[in-house]
């Protein structure tokens, strides 16, 4: 499934463009968004790096999803993730997002957000220091260019198998395109 | 034939370098509102990697009027380009007057209007109706010294005015009348969108305004326009108030020299609202202009 | 500016509380039975005790009641007053404070959605803030939300070593 077909020469400076200037939606759904501001200020400056903060879900590539999430704020989340424009990236923050963190035996909030959205990176922690987030986004930009990261193509293969999921933990969901 | 040849050529040569010109601008302004704020910023090369990859993604099209209102926005900017003599290149800067490009500024405005019409997001409406309110308020102030300056020179040219300017440095109209040049300089910051003068481009308010919908090819666009409206309104300060220049280096290290310092008193303010932005143009610059002028002409 | 004393004094001469005590300095609570609280809470407001704070509801499984709680809180007196009521676990159902507190339709709202009171007068009583849920009310001690857990959702499989519990 990943080597469908070998990735051309426009292709391939394409991604040398694209792993150098990121712009990230941080979607601050947790307690885990207090430790952005942080790496987005002068200690710890996550613009040399050139990724930079974007306004609206059609001029972003990078997702960020910063910890827990109840069904209310999954529906929202999806469609969101629907209205960004391809190539796009999702990056798990923290342990609520891999196996359920702190609050696993609650009845409202979702376990693993691998199953309703395809998740490229995920980085531990209960809540990551900013050294810790630098360190998971600047491997997310390597993965970027070698061109492993291919998690939208994926949504797109089974995608029966995502609405499968979402539909079971969250009822019914609109979709529009 | 050959005269037509050679002149799309210059055409194609004048937009080329303006825009990466503008685009090298908007680099310099990261890295020195970075250092201000004791950081270090992203590679001044930023801007060309954005506009690169913004040019390989997909987007998606809202119809026939969003795509038409993109076109017409970045298409009046480049014919706006034409008219102003930059440096030593003139293309039709001859028969330019000054109230021609002021007219002409206002279709790239129009072009993002309609566009935004197109795609249907009310805060994109909000932005747009925000832009052309404030050119409604630093049109006057602007307007009346340069009929105070027409006056004065009795040339509405903008090579005339420049050329007025010519014999030695303490000519400058920087020299001659400071205040008018200071004002001119308030008004600049309200035509380049930089603080505290913004409440159009707003990030956080409502969404980065009219550029709302638009990702993709769109959003490459509507970069190079605005790259393109700041080295046409750079262009057009130092013309008018420095003396233009007869090389191009010094032109450009004439328009750097402006660029820094706008960038640096921007970096300090925080965001008029839209209406205080207004009546703060119809207030004191508007009266220091109308006794400016009046010292001009009695 | 009254004392907690007078204050006191005030509910026993004009209302028939079932009990009274001062829980600690700046705090009393009250309890009354249930046909007698609307009327005693229109006469705590028109007495300088406007502002409701919240609505609060306990889960009695042993006596098998539930108690609702309203917090008052003067501004003359700076003195907070939690009136209690207990109403019968198996069939809840209460008047509504709308008329009063316009601000109450919100917390009654609150506790439908969480304990399954029912409020008669209160034409609102929608989801709040859970979506879609179809099992019992999930704040009372008989749900049990670890049982719920394991039958709704998967656990991850570390490479052979299932998730115990």
């Amino acid at each position: 499934m990943k080597d469908k077909f070998k990735r051309g020469k426009w292709k391939e400076f394409l991604d040398w463009a694209q792993n150098r200037s990121l712009s990230m939606l941080h979607y601050c759904t947790g307690c885990g968004a207090i430790e952005l501001p942080p790496t987005m200020t002068s200690r710890y400056d996550m613009s040399r790096f050139g990724i930079g903060p974007a306004a609206t879900p059609r001029q972003a590539d990078l997702l960020l999803v910063t910890g827990y999430l109840s069904t209310k704020t999954l529906r929202r989340l999806i469609y969101t993730y629907e209205q960004m424009q391809e190539p796009k990236f999702v990056v798990g923050f923290g342990s609520c997002t891999i196996n359920g963190g702190m609050y696993w035996d609650s009845y409202n909030t979702i376990k693993q957000l691998d199953k309703y959205l395809p998740v490229e990176m995920y980085i531990a922690g209960c809540m990551p220091r900013p050294e810790a987030i630098l360190d998971g986004l600047l491997k997310l930009k390597d993965k970027i260019e070698t061109g492993e990261a291919k998690g939208y193509e994926e949504y797109k293969e089974n995608i029966e198998f995502y609405h499968k999921n979402q539909e079971e933990a969250l009822g019914e969901v609109q979709r529009t395109q | 034939m050959i005269e037509m040849l050679m002149t799309a050529i210059k055409f194609l040569l004048i937009t080329i370098f303006s825009s990466a010109l503008g685009l090298l601008f908007m680099g310099i302004a990261r890295k020195v509102i970075a250092r201000i704020q004791k950081r270090y910023g992203p590679p001044f090369y930023q801007p060309y990697l954005d506009v690169i990859k913004l040019f390989g993604k997909n987007a998606i099209t809202h119809g026939f009027i969003f795509d038409f209102g993109s076109i017409m926005a970045l298409g009046g900017v480049i014919a706006t380009l034409f008219f102003i003599p930059l440096g030593g290149w003139y293309l039709y800067s001859m028969s330019g007057t000054v109230i021609l490009v002021i007219y002409l500024l206002a279709i790239a405005s129009l072009g993002m209007a309609m566009g935004t019409v197109g795609s249907g997001n009310p805060q994109a409406s909000l932005g747009i109706s925000r832009a052309l309110t404030q050119m409604l308020g630093y049109e006057l102030p602007f307007l009346v010294i340069l009929f105070g300056l027409i006056y004065k020179y009795q040339t509405s040219s903008i090579v005339g005015l420049m050329e007025a300017q010519a014999g030695g440095f303490m000519n400058w109209n920087l020299f001659t009348y400071p205040i008018a040049t200071i004002i001119a300089f308030i008004v600049l910051l309200g035509m380049m969108g930089k603080k505290p003068f913004d409440a159009m481009i707003a990030p956080s308010e409502i969404g980065s305004g009219p550029v709302v919908e638009s990702g993709g090819k769109y959003l490459g666009m509507m970069m190079l326009q605005k790259s393109i409206t700041i080295i046409i309104e750079l262009a057009l300060f130092v013309n008018l108030f420095l003396g233009g220049a007869e090389n191009i280096l010094i032109f450009i290290l004439k328009m750097l020299i402006v660029w820094i310092t706008a960038t640096m008193i921007g970096s300090l303010y925080p965001r008029f609202r839209i209406e205080d932005g207004v009546l703060f143009y119809w207030k004191w610059p508007l009266m220091i202009a109308i006794v400016q002028v009046l010292f001009i002409i009695f | 500016m009254r004392n907690e004393k007078e204050v006191i004094k005030l509910i026993e001469n004009n209302l028939d509380p079932l009990e009274i005590n001062k829980k600690r300095k700046q705090n009393l609570s009250v309890s009354f039975t249930p046909d007698k609280t609307i009327q005693s809470l229109s006469f705590l407001k028109s007495n300088s005790y406007k502002h409701l704070s919240t609505i609060s509801c306990v889960d009695w499984i042993d006596d098998n009641e539930f108690e609702l709680v309203y917090h008052l809180f003067s501004y003359e007196d700076y003195i907070n007053i939690s009136v209690k009521t207990r109403i019968d676990r198996d069939k809840a159902t209460f008047v509504t404070l709308k008329e009063i507190w316009p601000v109450a339709e919100f917390y009654e709202r609150d506790i439908h959605d969480f304990f399954g009171v029912e409020f008669e007068g209160n034409d609102n009583l929608e989801e709040l803030i859970l979506e879609n849920w179809n099992e019992i009310p999930p704040m009372r001690k008989d749900f049990d939300t670890r049982e719920f857990v394991n039958e709704e959702y998967e656990w991850r499989d570390y490479n052979g070593q299932k998730h115990t519990d």
